[in-house]
C-alpha cells in the first residue's frame, strides 16, 4: 500500500491557517543562523563579482585552451537544477499527478532562484558585462546585429524565455494565496503589501474560469521548455568540434542530467523544510518516495548517456575521441573528478531501488547532496577535461581554478539559499488553494468509496 | 446602480444548489466568489468555457512570426555574413529562437488574458468591503445577487437566501459609479 499524499482530513480553515500562517510566524533561531551564513556567502559573492568586474576575468582560472571553465560549469549546473521545478509544476500537472500539489510552489521557487544564479555566469563571462545588451538586437549606430546562426544567441533567448515563463507560472499560482494573505494579514502594512501583489483578486467565479484555463496553458507552454532549454544549452557544446562535445546524444543526455540534478535539489530543499515546519502530514513520505523514484529513472537515463558516449568514442574510430574517453578522462589530470562523477551519478542513485532508502529522509538527503556534487563534476568533466586535451598535444594543458572561482561558486550557493530562506518567510511555500482543492477531491473520493462499500 | 445582496455559504455544493434554485426563480445576474475553483459553481452559473486559448494561440503565433521575420531581417538582409558556409537565410538555425519567442509571447498573452478577461487590477472593487467577506479567500463561498427584477424586494430575497442555506446575508457597500 502506497503512502497517502495527505494525512488526516484538516478543514479548509485549518489548512489555510497552517500553510499561510508560516508567513506570520517569526523565524526561529535556526532560520536566523541559516540566514546569517547564507548572507555571509552572498557578501562573498558580491566581493568576488566586484573584483572580477573591476579587474577582468583574468582573475579566474580560465586560460587557453581551457577558455570555458567554472563560469560555464556553474551556468550549466544551476540551470539544470531549475528543470525539476518546471517538471514538477508543468509536466506532472498535465499528467494530473496529484502528489505534485504540496511541493510544486517550492520547486518552482527553486527554479527561479537557480536560474538567477545561472544567469550571472554568462554575464560575468562576457568580461565586460555592461555590454550584455549587445546580445539582443537593438538598433545600433554601427549596424552590427547579433549572429543568430550561432548557438549563443539561442541560449540567450532560451534562458530569458525560461525565466519569464517560470516567473509567470509561479506568480499566477500565487495570486489566490496572496489574496488570502491580504485578507488574513495581522497588520495594515502587510495587508497593503500583499494586497498590491494580489492584483485585486477576489475569487470571482468568472476570474477562476479564465485562471484555470490560463494555468493549464502555461503548464502546456512550460512543458516543451523543460526539454528545449537544456537542449539549447547542450548545443553550445554539441555544435563545437572539440572531442567529447561533438555528439548527437548531448541534448537528451543534458535534459536527463538536468532533471536528475533538479530532483536531487528538490529533495535537498524539501527534507529540511518539512522537518523545520513540521509538515509531515502535507509533504508525506509518498512525496519523498516519488521524487526518489524520478531521480532513479533520470539517473538511469544519464547512465545510458555515459555508456553511449564511451561506445560512440570507440565506434567513431576517431583518435582524439578515443584519447579523450579512454585516456584523458579516467587517467589524465583531474581524473579524480571523473571518478567522483561516476560514483555519485551511477552508484548513489542505485540506492533508490530500496524502499527503505526512498522513505528515509536522512539517507535521501545525503544521497541528494552527493548527486548534486556528481552533476557538478559531470559538467567539469565535459568542459574542462575536453578542453585540456584537444586535438594537438602541443595545446594540452592542465587547469586549476583560482580562489575567485571557488568564491563565486560558493557565493552563488549562499545567494541561492538566501533567496530560498526569504521565500520561506515571505510567501506561502505550499499552494494553499490547491491543497484545499486536493482535499475536496480526496474527501469526495473517500465518500464515494465509503458509499460503495456500504451499498 | 441596482440593489445587491451578498450571501455566504458553507460549501461549494451548497452554493451551486442555491445558484440553480435562484436561476429557476428567474434571477439572471448572479456571481460567485470562492476560495478555490469550483467547476460545479461555474456550470450552475451557466458560464461558457474560457476562450482564452484562441487568444493565446494568436499571441504565440504572432510572437513566433515576428521573431522569424526579425532574424531574417538581421542576418539575411541587413548584415549577411558567411558562418560555416551556411546560406544567409537559413531556416534551421532560425527555428530555435522562433520557437522560444513564440512560447514567450503565448505565456505573456495567457497571463495578460487572466488580468484583462478576469477583471483583475481594479482599483475599486464593488464586493470587497462587504462585512465578513474576508472568508471568501479562506473557506466560505459567497454569492452576489442583483435585485433587478421588477418584483424584486429585499426582504423576500433575504428570506429566500436564508431558506437556501445561506449562513449570512449582507449588503455590499455602495461604490461610487
Amino acid at each position: 500500500m502506497a503512502h497517502p499524499i495527505l494525512i488526516g482530513r484538516p478543514t479548509d480553515a485549518e489548512l489555510g491557517e497552517r500553510l499561510l500562517g508560516t508567513t506570520w510566524r517569526p523565524g526561529g533561531r535556526g532560520w536566523r543562523v541559516a540566514f546569517a551564513v547564507s548572507g555571509a556567502f552572498t557578501v562573498l559573492l558580491a566581493v568576488c563579482v566586484t573584483y572580477t568586474v573591476t579587474t577582468g576575468i583574468g582573475v579566474w582560472g580560465n586560460m587557453i585552451p581551457v577558455a570555458w571553465a567554472f563560469g560555464i560549469i556553474n551556468f550549466v549546473w544551476w540551470i539544470g537544477i531549475g528543470h525539476a521545478g518546471t517538471f514538477i509544476s508543468a509536466i506532472l500537472h498535465l499528467f494530473e499527478q496529484r502528489w505534485r500539489t504540496s511541493i510544486n510552489r517550492l520547486a518552482e521557487a527553486m527554479t527561479l532562484f537557480a536560474v538567477i544564479q545561472a544567469a550571472l555566469f554568462p554575464l560575468l563571462h562576457l568580461g565586460r558585462p555592461w555590454f550584455a545588451y549587445w546580445l539582443f538586437p537593438y538598433p545600433s549606430q554601427m549596424q552590427v546585429w547579433p549572429q543568430v546562426k550561432s548557438a549563443l544567441p539561442w541560449d540567450a533567448a532560451a534562458v530569458t524565455t525560461y525565466f519569464t515563463v517560470s516567473l509567470l507560472f509561479w506568480y499566477l499560482g500565487l495570486i489566490p494565496d496572496l489574496a488570502a494573505l491580504r485578507d488574513g494579514a495581522p497588520t495594515r502594512r502587510r495587508r497593503i503589501i500583499y494586497g498590491l501583489f494580489a492584483l485585486g483578486w477576489n475569487g470571482r467565479s468568472s476570474t477562476w474560469r479564465h485562471y484555470r484555463t490560463a494555468y493549464l496553458i502555461l503548464a502546456g507552454l512550460a512543458t516543451p521548455l523543460v526539454v528545449s532549454v537544456h537542449s539549447v544549452v547542450s548545443s553550445d557544446f554539441a555544435i563545437g568540434l572539440t572531442p567529447g562535445w561533438h555528439s548527437t546524444i548531448f541534448p537528451p543526455f543534458f535534459v536527463a542530467g538536468a532533471i536528475f540534478s533538479g530532483f536531487a535539489m528538490v529533495l535537498t530543499l524539501v527534507i529540511p523544510t518539512r522537518a523545520v515546519f513540521r509538515l509531515h502530514d502535507v509533504i508525506t513520505d509518498r512525496h519523498l518516495d516519488n521524487c526518489a523514484k524520478l531521480t532513479l529513472v533520470t539517473g538511469l537515463v544519464v547512465a545510458y548517456g555515459y555508456i553511449i558516449e564511451f561506445f560512440i568514442a570507440w565506434y567513431s574510430g576517431d583518435l582524439a575521441e578515443m584519447q579523450q574517453f579512454y585516456q584523458a578522462r579516467p587517467f589524465g589530470p583531474g581524473n579524480a573528478v571523473f571518478w567522483i562523477m561516476l560514483g555519485c551519478n551511477l552508484v548513489v542513485p542505485q540506492l533508490f531501488w530500496s524502499r527503505r532508502v526512498r522513505t528515509s529522509p536522512l539517507l535521501l538527503f545525503a544521497a541528494s547532496l552527493l548527486i548534486n556534487v556528481g552533476m557538478w563534476s559531470e559538467r567539469f568533466v565535459i568542459i574542462v577535461m575536453s578542453l585540456q586535451r584537444e586535438f594537438l598535444p602541443s595545446k594540452w594543458a592542465g587547469y586549476a581554478p583560482t580562489w575567485v572561482d571557488l568564491g563565486i561558486l560558493s557565493g552563488t550557493i549562499g545567494f541561492f539559499t538566501l533567496l530560498f530562506l526569504c521565500f520561506l518567510r515571505v510567501l506561502p511555500f505550499i499552494a494553499a488553494h490547491e491543497m484545499k482543492e486536493l482535499r475536496h477531491q480526496l474527501a469526495e473520493e473517500h465518500g464515494e468509496r465509503a458509499e460503495a462499500h456500504h451499498g | 446602480m441596482a440593489e445587491r445582496l451578498m450571501a455566504e455559504f458553507a460549501s461549494g455544493a451548497g452554493l451551486a444548489a442555491a445558484i440553480r434554485a435562484l436561476r429557476a426563480d428567474g434571477h439572471r445576474r448572479l456571481e460567485a466568489y470562492t476560495p478555490v475553483a469550483v467547476p460545479e459553481v461555474e456550470d450552475a452559473l451557466g458560464q461558457r468555457p474560457s476562450r482564452l486559448p484562441y487568444v493565446v494561440f494568436a499571441g504565440g503565433m504572432a510572437g513566433a512570426g515576428l521573431a522569424y521575420f526579425l532574424q531574417w531581417l538581421l542576418v539575411a538582409y541587413l548584415y549577411p555574413i558567411d558562418v560555416g558556409g551556411r546560406p544567409p537565410h537559413f531556416p534551421l538555425a532560425f527555428l530555435i529562437i522562433t520557437f522560444e519567442m513564440g512560447v514567450l509571447a503565448a505565456a505573456l498573452t495567457a497571463f495578460a488574458g487572466v488580468l484583462v478577461r478576469g477583471r483583475l487590477l481594479r482599483l475599486v472593487d464593488d464586493v470587497q468591503g462587504t462585512e465578513g467577506f474576508e472568508s471568501a479567500s479562506r473557506d466560505r463561498f459567497w454569492l452576489e445577487v442583483h435585485l433587478d427584477r421588477p418584483d424584486g424586494d429585499e426582504r423576500a430575497a433575504r428570506d429566500r437566501l436564508a431558506g437556501l442555506g445561506a449562513l449570512r446575508v449582507e449588503r455590499p457597500p455602495e461604490v461610487p459609479a
